[in-house]
């Protein structure tokens, strides 16, 4: 069954336009993570998949039926929001229970499914406390089982990790992996993070001002991103994205110039991975000479910033490289482009060249 | 599905708005019909209007002077009150000290307190000093109920300020009492201007207080507007234009502090 | 040199509690004070109508008057209990629902809201006079239309009528005080944190389910304080009602601020008056400390 945005458009009364024809076809199953920085139109999409935000135009559809006009309780879906939104004058018990109670589901059936949700998420012991004495994570676990508990075919996730400390954020989100692999239920999780989203999801939907850029498998976002902006977004540090031209088959930028053979003359952005850029101890047959600037370790990797002229690149190394350490700021690094890691963007509309 | 509900919500709020408002808007025309209008058995809706009642009762009763009498009163009551009542809320904004809750809710008992409980004990009082029938009788007890609602409504908007304003006005260089007179203050003022208005119409308004206090000379707008009806022929001309002029202004400052109304009324338990 | 690093010292730790004290003694001297002297005076025969009643000490005697001797005065105190459980439960209903149906049905909510608030912002002395004008015997407005309509008697009127006048009174003071409920009601409807309203929609929860699951829970400790503050302005009523009908006719509308102000400067009975203003100064303290308890109820809900 696909949950599709058919050109949805979302503009707010203050005239700010939050999605712009955007569209968007997953299978339910999937653990779909909306990506892309603030103000991108992430948490709007979610909203209005959810029904808590009508469309100003465009349609949702799921298994080819329009819901555009269904109001939330008839969509299926439950919602994890950012700050939990748990009832505070309700016990943890009461809080998961709330989805079926106001569904008549019958007492009996309430209980067992309660408790056998509770389990799942190892809550069992909170049941009678109020959400005021949760900590950050407990709360978030109840929010989880909330959400979860009716069985819904899709459970939306509104940033639901942001408000958690870093530790505690990793955890989580090994938990919430293991209960998708578990219920099988679709998710649709809306994150700013892209090491989330890369860890999380089945796809990844990269939004820009409130459109679609690229929805794919995180391993293709990763090695093939269809333009600069995907490119520069995903993978820490930056991939390093270099302004310059190709003539004659060779691609010239200020303090760079490397043989691109077979490649139309054009603009272009020349794309590479700090992590895939190899770094020589003495000159090679290919390599370009750059001067150290800063060394930040990042065990077990090593960061270093070079320049040469007005280019500045990051490379990603292993910390444990040999002759590394005697490297000082100052030293003279020779550095691999190799050309099946480069990626070129069009300089104009910074898209994908093949 | 919503339409036929907006339209039910519109026709309930413009018959509520009808309700509320007429009874008012009587008043107004009555002060401007001739004593047959006013008198006639069927209601007159539409009539030639008369400015007769004004100067009639105003001039020729007397009136004026108790309209210089409610302003005074109610200016006067409002300096007093913000004047001892801000630097109070300040404190309770901002220090504490033993016993600040208890205080605070004495505060708010003065507030509470049904006027004929105080205004027995404070016309034995008031009578024990001389001060009966007095302009300055009535500005003291008005001062009792406005000074608590000084310090409540101030408190709220002082704890309003963030606390980083006051350390960096110190990190500047200011000594305490003037961070409050030149950084607080200037701050406080849109609440402290909305608080005085408030003051100056519960002060306005008062009647109980004033009828025991006051019986001639000194004698507020409310207080006077009972003395025209009497049993027999009450010239009702002239009570509607003595009760416009003693409401109309209160109407226009309700227009001017209907943001900080809800604050004002709840005791600061509810912001609007 | 010495003097000038004195103040500013003083300056500089700033005055603090200080500045309390010209606020406490205005009470003092002006609340405290007088009111130990009525408590003196509650147990004298101090009375300006009666020779010889120049404050002679009776003990308890004024007390035992009230406990046992004076029918009347718990009879002004019925028909308060009565006016002000009523007056409270109507505002309180009809205010509500206004409260949200401006919440959810009307944009242009501040210019309306204004324009309802005229009524309580009047001064109530003239409120019991505009309608002391629409419910005339003769020419009142609305007396007029209410015969017209059959719904009252052509020689009955409802300010006269020993059946009819206390629903009255309490119908203005309905019309009086219903906006404050709305006012305060709608201020804590937007207060209200949006997400629990999303998260059971979300759950599933219908519009009516959602207004007693979610709605009326986080509005309850407004309910109490709106209850609490109209509670106790309804039972200290007195200018409107005295405009109106001077507590009766007869006494059909003597609520106990209307007595206890008759005791003491009709009568001049002071000392038992004394005992008077005491009893409702009284009831008024215990309704405020648990109104207290209610507003920092709610200010330590707010700040979660």
């Amino acid at each position: 069954m696909a949950v599709a945005f058919r050109n949805v458009t979302k503009v707010f009364p203050d005239g700010t336009v939050a999605l712009d024809g955007f569209e968007l076809t997953f299978e339910t199953g999937e653990f779909v993570v909306l990506l892309g920085p603030s103000g991108s139109g992430k948490t709007t999409a979610c909203r209005i998949l959810a029904g808590l935000e009508p469309a100003t135009s465009g349609r949702i559809e799921v298994g080819g039926r329009d819901i555009t006009d269904l109001p939330p309780r008839e969509r299926g879906m439950s919602m994890v929001f950012q700050n939990y939104a748990l009832y505070a004058h309700k016990s943890v018990y009461d809080n998961i229970a709330y989805p079926l109670r106001v569904r008549g589901v019958p007492k009996q059936e309430i209980d067992g499914r309660v408790r056998d949700t509770a389990r799942l998420l190892q809550i069992d012991e909170l049941m009678g406390r109020r959400p005021g004495q949760l900590s950050g994570g407990q709360a978030q676990r109840v929010a989880v089982a909330r959400a979860l508990v009716w069985q819904p075919d899709i459970c939306l996730m509104d940033e639901p990790l942001s408000n958690l400390d870093a530790i505690l954020r990793l955890q989580t989100r090994t938990e919430l992996k293991r209960l998708h692999a578990e219920l099988k239920t679709t998710f649709v999780f809306v994150t700013h993070d892209q090491e989330e989203a890369m860890t999380l999801g089945t796809r990844i939907a990269v939004l820009k001002d409130g459109s679609l850029v690229q929805f794919d498998t995180p391993r293709e976002i990763y090695h093939r991103p269809a333009s600069r902006f995907v490119a520069e977004f995903i993978g820490r540090p930056a991939m390093n994205v270099i302004d310059g031209a190709i003539a004659g088959g060779r691609f010239r930028a200020d303090g760079l110039e490397l043989a691109l053979p077979g490649r139309a003359d054009q603009a272009v952005g020349l794309g590479i991975r700090p992590e895939h850029i190899l770094l020589h101890g003495r000159p090679k047959e290919g390599a370009q000479a750059f001067r150290l600037d800063v060394k930040e370790l990042v065990e077990p990797d090593m960061l270093l910033f070079v320049r040469r002229g007005a280019l500045a690149l990051v490379v990603r190394t292993k910390a444990d490289l040999a002759g590394l350490d005697a490297l000082e700021p100052g030293a003279e690094v020779h550095l691999e482009l190799p050309g099946e890691r480069l990626h070129l963007f069009d300089a104009a509309s910074g898209l994908r060249q093949p | 599905m919503r339409k036929p509900w907006r339209m039910v919500a519109l026709a309930t709020l413009v018959v509520v708005l009808v309700i509320a408002l007429t009874p008012y808007l009587w008043l107004l025309m009555t002060s401007f019909k001739t004593r047959l209008d006013a008198l006639a058995d069927a209601p007159v809706w539409l009539f030639t209007p008369t400015l007769e009642h004004y100067p009639m009762v105003f001039l020729d009763k007397g009136y004026l002077p108790l309209v210089g009498n409610s302003l005074i009163v109610a200016g006067v009551t409002t300096a007093l009150s913000l004047a001892i009542g801000v630097p109070a809320a300040y404190v309770f904004a901002r220090h504490d000290f033993a016993g600040k809750e208890d205080l605070f809710f004495f505060f708010l008992t003065t507030r509470m307190a049904p006027p004929i409980s105080v205004v027995v004990p404070m016309f034995l009082f008031f009578g024990y000093v001389g001060l009966i029938d007095t302009r300055t009788s009535v500005i003291l007890a008005h001062s009792t109920f406005n000074l608590s609602l000084v310090v409540w409504m101030m408190r709220g908007f002082f704890a309003d300020i963030p606390r980083e304003i006051d350390e960096a006005a110190q990190m500047d260089g200011h000594t305490r009492t003037g961070m409050f007179l030149r950084v607080l203050l200037p701050l406080a003022a849109p609440g402290m201007a909305a608080t005085a208005v408030l003051c100056f119409i519960l002060s306005w308004n008062e009647f109980l207080y004033a009828l025991i206090l006051v019986a001639f000379e000194s004698r507020t707008l409310t207080v006077g507007i009972p003395g025209l009806v009497t049993p027999h022929g009450t010239l009702w001309g002239q009570v509607a234009a003595v009760a416009v002029v003693a409401t109309l202004p209160i109407i226009v400052f309700t227009f001017l502090v209907q943001r900080h109304l809800v604050r004002g009324l709840t005791f600061g338990a509810v912001k609007g | 040199m010495n003097l000038s690093r004195w103040g500013s010292g003083i300056l500089d730790r700033g005055v603090g509690p200080l500045f309390l004290v010209p606020a406490l003694l205005l009470l003092v001297v002006l609340l405290v004070g007088p009111f130990l002297y009525m408590v003196g005076v509650s147990f004298t025969d101090l009375s300006f109508a009666l020779p010889g009643h120049d404050g002679n000490f009776v003990g308890f005697e004024n007390y035992r008057r009230l406990m046992r001797e004076d029918p009347v005065f718990w009879q002004s105190f019925g028909t308060t209990l009565v006016f002000v459980s009523s007056v409270v439960s109507v505002e309180f209903g009809l205010g509500f629902a206004l409260a949200l149906l401006l919440f959810h049905h009307v944009q242009r909510r501040r210019f309306v809201l204004t324009l309802l608030l005229i009524p309580m912002m009047l001064a109530p002395v003239a409120v019991g006079l505009m309608w002391k004008l629409m419910l005339h015997g003769e020419f009142g407005m609305l007396t007029h239309y209410l015969r017209e309509l059959g719904l009252l008697g052509p020689q009955t009127a409802l300010l006269g009528n020993h059946d009819l006048v206390l629903p009255t009174v309490m119908l203005v003071d309905v019309w009086e005080w219903t906006p404050f409920v709305t006012l305060v009601f709608l201020a804590g409807l937007l207060s209200l944190p949006r997400e629990p309203f999303e998260a059971a929609v979300m759950d599933g929860a219908r519009p009516w389910q959602v207004f007693r699951d979610i709605t009326v829970p986080l509005l309850r400790p407004i309910i109490a304080l709106v209850l609490l503050l109209r509670g106790i302005d309804a039972f200290k009523e007195f200018d409107k009602v005295f405009i109106l009908t001077g507590g009766g006719p007869g006494t059909a509308t003597e609520l106990i601020s209307i007595y206890a102000w008759r005791v003491n400067f009709r009568n001049w009975d002071l000392g038992y008056g004394a005992v008077c203003a005491f009893m409702v100064y009284l009831v008024v303290l215990i309704l405020c400390a648990v109104s207290y308890k209610a507003i920092y109820w709610t200010e330590g809900r707010a700040v979660k």
